[in-house]
């Protein structure tokens, strides 16, 4: 049973990172590409003459592969990623089903809602998506363990989130929905009250910045929905019921 | 007849499937995350430049 979810998970996260591949094609590699243009340009229209300076930051923009292969890598990593998180998906779908508040189809977009919140969401309230150039805030290894501290944030939030709906709702559904936005506005306002802002972004502007970031959370938000929306047809085609489904169905049809 | 739990689920995982194929399961997922995510070895950590950026993850 947990192999068959596991199947359709990775099925649709195939699905869903062929599609992000392809945005990674058409939108994401030549953006990126434009915003280092821009950036390396900024850098050396300020140190023009500066012999040491312009080999300074041409070190900084050095690759050790060409822009050919980053771009065909990103692209797989694209459809990869599209795996990993339908797998992971899943997995987790496999687990907290009988947990997760709604009917079959609601409960597969509650879990792709409360992963794109933990994953991406939370972390991006204190460390918002990095653009081409920009500098970095803090060393790797601190941001690495910082955005993983978020994750488990986010993660509380959301099952915070799931368990005020299930509580409140037994009574008054719209109150149920005030209850689950409770965790998450909660989250949003210490975020942005105390959370320095950490990204500087150097010399793109910042409409450009925006755009980018933008691009990001819609691109991630559209992914989450593409898997889950699949996921549940997929489960569907498999007539996946669970145990309540067919107890209801026996008590029906004797 | 009480409906089905997570606690239930975690019974049925154990009973279709061997700790070995569930490790294996767990082990495949953790090495794709790392592999995409954190390795560091520059060849394969400059080719996915641009998938770092576009996906918005913090180790770019």
């Amino acid at each position: 049973m947990l192999i068959g979810y596991l199947e359709r998970g990775v099925l649709a996260g195939s699905i869903a990172g062929i599609v992000y591949g392809i945005y990674m094609t058409v939108v994401a590699n030549p953006l990126i590409g434009y915003m280092e243009t821009v950036a390396e340009e900024a850098t050396h229209g300020a140190h023009a003459h500066s012999a040491s300076d312009h080999a300074h930051a041409a070190g900084e923009h050095a690759h050790a592969v060409s822009e050919a292969t980053t771009a065909a890598v990103s692209i797989g990593s694209g459809v990869l990623w599209g795996i990993l998180l339908g797998g992971i998906f899943a997995l987790a779908f496999y687990f907290l089903e009988p947990a997760l508040p709604g009917r079959k189809y609601v409960k597969s977009y509650v879990l792709a809602g409360a992963s794109f919140l933990t994953i991406s969401v939370a972390p991006w309230l204190v460390l918002p998506p990095a653009t081409p150039a920009a500098e970095k805030a803090f060393d790797p290894t601190l941001r690495i363990g910082l955005y993983i501290g978020l994750m488990a944030v986010g993660a509380v939030v959301a099952a915070a989130s799931i368990e005020g709906y299930k509580r409140v709702s037994i009574r008054s559904r719209p109150l149920g929905i005030v209850a689950a936005t409770i965790p998450i506005g909660a989250l949003v306002a210490t975020a942005v009250l105390a959370a320095p802002t950490v990204v500087d972004s150097g010399a793109m502007s910042a409409s450009l910045v925006t755009a980018f970031r933008g691009l990001t959370v819609l691109s991630q938000a559209a992914l989450w929905a593409i898997v889950a929306s699949c996921f549940s047809w997929l489960q569907t085609r498999a007539n996946v019921r669970s145990a309540t489904e067919r107890r209801n169905d026996l008590l029906t049809s004797p | 007849m009480t409906a089905e739990t997570i606690h239930d689920r975690l019974g049925t995982a154990r009973d279709d499937l061997t700790t070995a194929q569930l490790l294996t399961v767990f082990a495949f997922v953790a090495a794709s995350t790392f592999a995409l995510l954190f390795v560091q070895e520059p060849l394969v950590h400059d080719s996915m430049h641009n998938f770092r950026h576009a996906v918005g993850v913090v180790c770019h």
